[in-house]
């Protein structure tokens, strides 16, 4: 079949405002949107950028938006697009060039949870011990690939970059409710901030946008809670 | 380098978040008619005469009010299933369920509602 792709395009040094190019090309049904724009720029337009790397579905390099959704390129078949497919940077962070977008203030947001395990107390003999339910408890948020699918679909970002975002509060989620760690307090009180948690307004374009289908929302609200009623249960 | 940031109203609107994000987008118009409606209100009992009336006018029109009923019905009853999602945080994964629950209490009465207005209206 035959597809036609519309590309947002911008190249710093020689554009004053973005654009769009189409390109056409031969495809079939599974084809992924990630397969279609490494022919676009293997023999159509070398100029073309955009960032790949597994092209699996566990980097978290590829997330655009396609057709307007936020998705991962590689986890996109054409038979779910059909013919005709816009591709466009995700939205509320700076263009650096075509598909291209400046991560910094994502991964800045990223790190101001403590996204790594805490516990200062003395290391047992063997291995801190878990139980699954203790396990099963931060299961779901485990899974985030920090492709910025969710944070990037928010509106509440969109509206103000320095709330922290779906993305940083999953991570943090996936300590807190972590029963070998001890910085949980700490990360409540991060994410009580006027930027913190609370500028969550239960939209839920993050969880549909999560291309590893983490109940964003969901532990989203587990934090919420935590933070109103003080309790981890 | 580089754009600023990419994102503004006319993007935000574009983006296809279906479902929820409607029902985002119909509950911030729906709480910017109703601070519309109670100033407009305001406005009519401060000024009076014929600005007043001018106003009176505007809000107790027919198709005013089917306007202004659908953004406060549906601002109080989505507002109801944000507030109880917020609560239930485990009831979250039923948030598509929940969006349809919502759009059939709002359906029903809103029919009614636009049903006694129109027809009171045409003298019915």
């Amino acid at each position: 079949m035959q597809i036609t792709i519309k590309i947002f395009r911008y190249n710093p040094e020689k554009d004053k405002k973005p654009r769009y190019e189409s390109y056409k090309l031969e495809a079939v049904e599974t084809d992924r949107v990630l397969d279609l724009l490494e022919k676009v720029k293997g023999y159509q337009d070398g100029t073309l950028s955009f960032r790949r790397s597994c092209a699996h579905g566990i980097c978290g390099s590829d997330a655009m938006r396609i057709n307007g959704f936020n998705r991962l390129a590689c986890k996109t078949l054409v038979r779910d697009t059909g013919a005709k497919i816009t591709v466009e940077p995700i939205l509320g962070l700076k263009v650096i060039k075509d598909l291209i977008v400046d991560m910094e203030p994502f991964f800045e947001n990223f790190r101001s949870v403590i996204p790594y395990f805490v516990n200062d107390e003395p290391e047992p003999a063997q291995e801190r011990l878990q139980s699954p339910e203790q396990r099963e408890r931060f299961d779901d948020t485990t899974k985030c690939i920090l492709c910025a699918c969710c944070t990037t679909s928010c509106p509440s970002f969109w509206a103000n970059e320095q709330y922290l975002g779906p993305a940083a509060i999953v991570n943090a989620h996936r300590f807190i409710f972590d029963s070998r760690d001890r910085a949980a307090a700490e990360r409540l009180k991060i994410l009580n901030d006027i930027f913190g948690i609370h500028r969550c307004h239960t939209i839920f374009n993050c969880t549909l946008a999560c291309p590893r289908e983490i109940q964003v929302t969901k532990a989203i609200g587990e934090v919420k809670k935590a933070i109103v009623t003080g309790s981890l249960e | 380098m580089g754009l600023k940031r990419n994102v503004g109203l006319i993007e935000g609107l574009r983006y296809q978040g279906k479902g929820p994000m409607l029902t985002y987008i119909l509950h911030r118009i729906g709480g910017l008619a109703i601070v519309i409606f109670v100033a407009v209100h305001i406005l009519s009992s401060y000024f009076g005469g014929n600005i007043g009336i001018f106003f009176n006018t505007f809000y107790m029109h027919w198709a005013f009010q089917i306007f202004i009923f659908f953004c406060a019905l549906f601002h109080a009853i989505n507002g109801l299933r944000i507030v109880i999602l917020d609560l239930w945080p485990k009831l979250i994964e039923h948030q598509r369920e929940a969006i349809w629950v919502e759009w059939a209490v709002f359906l029903p009465i809103y029919a009614i509602a636009v049903f006694v207005i129109a027809r009171t209206a045409l003298g019915g």
